[in-house]
This record gives structure tokens, C-alpha cells and sequence, in this order.
């Protein structure tokens, strides 16, 4: 036997079809296969020759381990589009081949892809993303977290060649690795998670403090996994600067992290934690199945998401996605296709544990706290209001819970600027109801069966005459902003977040919490004695009990 | 490609199409073999399938499969389509494939046509949804 026989490219079993996209390769490399050692012909391929050449030795590259070098010669040798038809085929593999690969090939497409960002291949960094992205959220066998592994040591390793060709490749990376990050540090004595835990805080750490201006561009969703990992002690220190000590991060025009939260984080971040596969099953659902008909594809996703309890984790990323990276066209939403609302009501449902669900929920909202209606789009904060009033009667609980949530969201989330967050919850509401998403809120305010303690503060949210909006959204200055609440953020801000107060110095003033949460007391970092502190996992389970 | 809504019974290897597998019933020997029914459906009709050998676990709820050369017919008294000796599976996708569960070609009481006794017509609806595999809640 000839040792140094291609192997195959995939793991096709029984009964399975022919993938065509492998079949194209391998066909392409068999036919060229006396063209593909040296000495290579000098003659200039015709346009299909070339293509097909291409596919010959990208065939190549994953399946002869030994002609590697070989191969990616001639690649060199005969490129005239800038590697851009061999990175996007690439690309095209990595998106719906991945999860079949033989383990060499894999091994290879690391390997070929070091090489492609080495010659500044044109569309590395849809590669790079889409080899991210086949990262498995909540899965913790070897394959995936080897896969982690290879990509975190990539981007440290690559870092230079990265920034000067492509730097928002590392925002990606910034993104995909604080979310992981949130579920690594919940798996403990594994000594592979935690090599890779170190090595995943160091790139995160990297970007925050020598490329600042690449987190400016993920926006505010940057802040919502920031804050799932203060307890670790780097990014406590991060966020500490974020919040009192901008100048930190030496970024012209940043002075303070209410910029950040003002930013809508696009759905290229957002589509990084969900699969391709995951993706096209979602769409799909939102496109072509009529409510009433998704029970049994509800029952096949959920096997699939749900197989390990871990995994449940992805809901969170899955309902970020479904607010702001699928926004259904009009034919869609006026048709009896299934809704969003519908789909995250019943994600939602299927979660069993507390900070997951509350995760969730804080999914759902993120894009109201900061809401305005110049820069933010209406489809992202759609979903919750159409999943509150259309649980009304039969799903109450969930119109309750949701709206307990909301509430208080709106008054711990961040303390200092609660003022501005509820202006801009309310400015959420008007918008939904002048733009007819629904016809007012009588349906809540006027529901007989939702607790008047709700109702009530539902209505103080809805002023007849709403105040202006008084915030400098681009430099992120914060004015009085008619509530009450002087809203000055120059200079260092207290406020409590997760269990943290932090200050400069102590306010000296008891911060009333509502009613439905108590405090106790702690003094974590001021030592002074009115600081107040909810230590974070009383404080989650406080708001999941009530929910 | 034929749709599920216009198979008829016959002694003939002859249909070719493609659907998705709803749901699998109990693995049960025959002899030797393993058997085991399914519901399976495309966007104009169900109909059970009758799963033989290694096909019972080759293919799970949610697989989109393409059919060549198979047989619609009664089989120990079930009107199933099958692969056949002659016909064979293929797991072409998954998910991503409308389907409705009414009409279901096996609930239909078929009598030979008065004018060509050679071949079946749809004489009375049995049922509109599968007795076996009723749709979800």
C-alpha cells in the first residue's frame, strides 16, 4: 500500500449522499493529479483550468500530509487573483464541511490557513471567521476545544500580521473568546480548559489594551460580555478603567463607556456565535414554517442544541441573533409564518437553569436600555414587546416574568445612569407604538389578569408628552436629563454593577433598590460603611426568583 | 421527481422522490432484519415508510432523504413505501424541508380503477393524519 495515498477528505457514512462540494475537489484532483508535482507547467491556464487548479490543490493540501509544502508551491506559483477563488473555497469548506473532516484535514486547513494569512491572501479574514464560528458553544469535547485551542494560539501567534492586514479580524476574536471565556470559567478541573483559559484571557486582554479602538466597534454588546467575567481579576481591572479611567485606554474621542453602550453592535458579532448550520435551520424556521407547524422542527433543533445540558448556554446567543441578525421583510412578518417572539418564547421556556434564563432575558432587552431611535433599529427590540402581549392570556407567566425583568433592569443595570436607561426604555415603547409594531399598551396596562404594581409602573413609563432626548450621543456626554437625576459623567462615576461598587469615593448615599429587591451589606472595595454591594449570585438568583 | 401526493400502489420500482422523515416508530426483527416503520412527508402529503436492515439506524427524525427506484405498495397488509431490493436511500440533508402531514397516501382506501383494473384509485379518505405517528400538540 502507498503510504502517501490521499486520504479522504470527509467522513461520509452509509446511506449519506455525496457532498458535491467534495466531489467537485476530488474529482478536480484526480483528474489534474500528473499536473500537480513538479516540475509544474509554465503554460497559463485558461480561466476554468485555473479554477480547477485550484480545487485540485486545495484537494491536495488536505489530504496529502506529505506533498503539503508541494502544493501550496505550485499555489504560489500559478495565483493571478490574489489567493482570492482559493481562500473563498476554502472559506466555503470550513462553512459546510467542517463538522465532516477527517482529523488530518484538519490539521491541514489550520495549517494552510497560517500560510494564507502569511501571503495576505485576499478574504483571509472571512476564513478566520468562519473558522471561529465552527466553534461549538457550551461543548467541551476534545475536538472543539482543540479547535479553540489552534485558533486563540493563531491569533496571539499571527497577531502582528493580523493587525497590519486585517485588524478587525481581532475584534472577532474579541468577541468569540470573552463569550467562551463566560463557559470555560464554569468548568473546573480540567487542566486543558485551563491552559487555554489563560491563554484566551491574554489575547482578550491584548486587544483591550493595546488596540482599544477595535472594542469601540463591537459596541455595546462588548459591555454585556465584559460583564459576565469581571470575577476574573484582568478584566475586573478592565472594567474598573472602562468605567472610571477611559483616558486608560489612550483612545482619542473615548472618555467614557456610555459611548459604548450607545453603539449597536453589529450582526457580524452576533452571528459569531452561532454555526452556519444553526444559522441556516433558523432562518429557514422564520422563513418558511407556518405557526402551528414547528413542533417537530422544534423537537429535532433542540436535540441537537440541547443534547448535553451545557450547551443550553447557546439560547443566550441564539435570541442576541434572532433580535439583531434576522430582521424578517414585511411579506414575512404580515404572513402566518412563525414569528420571533414566538421562537424565543419557546427557547425561553426550554431552559432550566436560573443565569441562563436570565441571560436570556437580558438578550432580549439589551437593546432597549440604551434605545435611541436615531442609531438603533426598531426590529432589535421588537421581539419582546410582541412575546409580552402576545402571552397575553395564555402564557401570562411569561408576560409577568418579562416585564418584572425589564423593570428591573431598568433600575439596577446601572445605577448611575438610571435616569437615562428609563428614558430610553420609554423612548423604546413610543417608538414600537408610533410605528404600529403594536397599538398601544393597553394590552398590558388594561390586562385585568398582570398585578397592578406593574401596570403601574408601566404607565409612569409612557409620559403624554415624552422629554426630549438631552444626551450627546456621539461624544457621550451625559446632561441632566429632566428626570431628576444629574446625570454629570465627567469625571469618576459610582456605581454598582454585579456585586462591585465602584467609586473613587463613597457617595455617602444609600441607593434605594426597588422594592422587590433587598440589600445586604457588604463592603467589597470601598470599606466605607454605607457602601452598599449585592453580592452577584444573591442579587441573579434574587431576580430569577422573582421571575 | 414525483410528489408524494400523486404516488399510487404498484408492483413497480418506480418511484422516485424525495422527502423528510418525521418520525421513527419501534425497531422490531423480521426474521433476521430489522424493520421499523416511519413518517415521512413532502410539501404536498405524508406517508409511512417502512425502514429495513440498516436503514432503521441510518436515518433519524429530521433527515431529508432522496428515494430512487422505490416501491409503493402493501406490504404484510401496511401500504408503505419502501426502498425495495431494488431501491435505494440516500441522506441528502437535514431540517430544511416544508412538509405537510395531511393527506397521508397510507390512510387511503385504494380500489382498483373500473376502467383499468391494472391500477389503483383513491376510493375514501381512512384517516387524514397518519393513526400511527398523529401529528404534534
Amino acid at each position: 500500500m502507498d503510504l502517501h495515498m490521499a486520504s479522504k477528505l470527509i467522513y461520509t457514512a452509509t446511506y449519506e449522499a455525496e457532498n458535491p462540494i467534495e466531489v467537485s475537489l476530488r474529482e478536480a484532483f484526480h483528474l489534474l493529479e500528473p499536473q500537480l508535482r513538479p516540475p509544474f507547467s509554465l503554460k497559463v491556464p485558461t480561466q476554468p483550468e485555473y479554477l480547477n487548479l485550484n480545487r485540485a490543490i486545495l484537494f491536495g493540501i488536505l489530504c496529502e500530509l506529505h506533498f503539503a509544502k508541494v502544493h501550496i508551491k505550485h499555489l504560489h506559483g500559478i495565483v493571478t487573483d490574489g489567493y482570492t477563488f482559493f481562500t473563498s473555497l476554502l472559506t466555503k469548506v470550513v462553512n459546510e464541511l467542517y463538522s465532516k473532516l477527517v482529523d488530518s484535514a484538519k490539521i491541514q486547513l489550520i495549517w494552510i490557513t497560517k500560510e494564507l494569512i502569511h501571503v495576505a491572501a485576499v478574504g483571509f479574514d472571512a476564513l478566520l471567521v468562519a473558522l471561529l464560528r465552527q466553534i461549538v458553544g457550551g461543548d467541551f469535547s476534545e475536538g472543539n476545544l482543540w479547535l479553540c485551542q489552534e485558533l486563540v494560539s493563531l491569533f496571539l501567534f499571527e497577531w502582528d500580521c493580523l493587525l497590519e492586514e486585517e485588524p478587525l479580524v481581532l475584534a472577532s476574536a474579541l468577541y468569540l473568546f470573552l463569550r467562551l471565556l463566560a463557559d470555560h470559567y464554569r468548568i473546573s478541573g480540567n487542566s486543558k480548559i485551563e491552559a487555554l483559559k489563560l491563554m484566551e484571557i491574554n489575547l482578550c486582554v491584548r486587544v483591550f489594551r493595546e488596540q482599544f479602538h477595535l472594542c469601540l466597534k463591537i459596541g455595546r454588546d462588548l459591555i454585556r460580555l465584559l460583564q459576565d467575567l469581571v470575577h476574573i481579576p484582568e478584566f475586573r481591572v478592565i472594567w474598573k478603567d472602562l468605567v472610571l479611567k477611559p483616558t486608560e485606554f489612550r483612545t482619542n474621542g473615548f472618555v467614557d463607556i456610555l459611548q459604548l453602550y450607545q453603539k449597536r453592535t453589529s450582526s457580524r458579532y452576533l452571528l459569531l456565535r452561532i454555526t452556519p448550520e444553526m444559522e441556516k435551520q433558523l432562518r429557514f424556521l422564520l422563513t418558511h414554517v407556518k405557526l402551528g407547524s414547528q413542533k417537530r422542527y422544534q423537537v429535532w433543533f433542540m436535540r441537537k442544541i440541547f443534547c448535553v445540558p451545557e450547551r443550553e448556554t447557546l439560547v443566550i446567543d441564539i435570541v442576541r441573533f434572532l433580535c439583531c441578525a434576522h430582521h424578517p421583510p414585511n411579506e414575512i412578518i404580515q404572513s402566518d409564518v412563525i414569528q420571533r417572539w414566538a421562537v424565543i418564547g419557546w427557547l425561553l421556556k426550554s431552559c432550566k437553569k436560573n443565569y441562563v434564563q436570565a441571560n436570556v432575558k437580558l438578550a432580549l432587552f439589551y437593546d432597549w436600555l440604551f434605545f435611541d431611535e436615531r442609531v438603533d433599529n426598531i426590529m432589535n427590540i421588537e421581539p419582546a414587546i410582541l412575546l409580552m402581549a402576545n402571552s397575553i392570556p395564555r402564557y401570562l407567566d411569561m408576560t409577568h416574568t418579562l416585564l418584572d425583568f425589564l423593570f428591573l433592569l431598568m433600575d439596577n443595570y446601572d445605577v448611575e445612569r438610571k435616569g437615562l436607561v428609563i428614558q430610553c426604555v420609554s423612548s423604546a415603547f413610543g417608538v414600537l407604538i408610533r410605528k404600529g409594531v403594536i397599538h398601544s399598551l393597553d394590552v398590558l396596562t388594561h390586562c385585568d389578569m398582570l398585578s397592578p404594581c406593574l401596570k403601574e409602573s408601566l404607565g409612569k413609563l409612557l409620559p403624554a408628552n415624552p422629554p426630549p432626548v438631552s444626551y450627546c450621543a456621539t461624544l457621550g456626554f451625559g446632561i441632566s436629563d429632566g428626570w431628576g437625576i444629574s446625570n454629570s459623567i465627567i469625571g469618576p462615576t459610582p456605581f454598582i454593577w454585579r456585586g462591585q461598587r465602584f467609586t473613587a469615593s463613597c457617595s455617602g448615599q444609600a441607593i434605594a433598590l426597588t422594592n422587590k429587591i433587598t440589600t445586604t451589606c457588604s463592603t467589597e472595595n470601598t470599606g466605607a460603611p454605607n457602601s452598599i454591594a449585592v453580592t452577584a449570585s444573591a442579587k441573579l438568583s434574587q431576580m430569577t426568583n422573582i421571575l | 421527481m414525483i410528489s408524494l401526493k400523486d404516488i399510487v400502489p404498484a408492483a413497480q420500482n418506480n418511484i422516485n422522490t424525495q422527502f423528510i422523515l418525521l418520525d421513527k416508530g419501534k425497531i422490531s426483527l423480521d426474521g433476521q432484519h430489522k424493520t421499523c416503520l416511519a413518517l415521512v412527508a413532502d410539501e404536498t402529503a405524508g406517508v409511512h415508510f417502512q425502514l429495513w436492515g440498516d436503514e432503521c439506524d441510518a436515518f433519524e427524525p429530521g433527515d431529508i432523504v432522496r428515494l430512487v427506484n422505490g416501491i409503493f405498495s402493501y406490504n404484510r397488509n401496511n401500504l408503505v413505501l419502501r426502498a425495495g431490493k431494488r431501491g435505494k436511500m440516500e441522506k441528502v440533508g437535514e431540517f430544511t424541508l416544508v412538509f405537510v402531514e395531511t393527506p397521508n397516501m397510507s390512510e387511503i382506501r385504494w380500489v382498483p380503477d373500473p376502467n383499468n383494473p391494472k391500477i389503483y384509485v383513491q376510493e375514501a379518505v381512512i384517516s387524514p393524519y397518519s393513526r400511527i405517528f398523529p401529528p404534534m400538540q
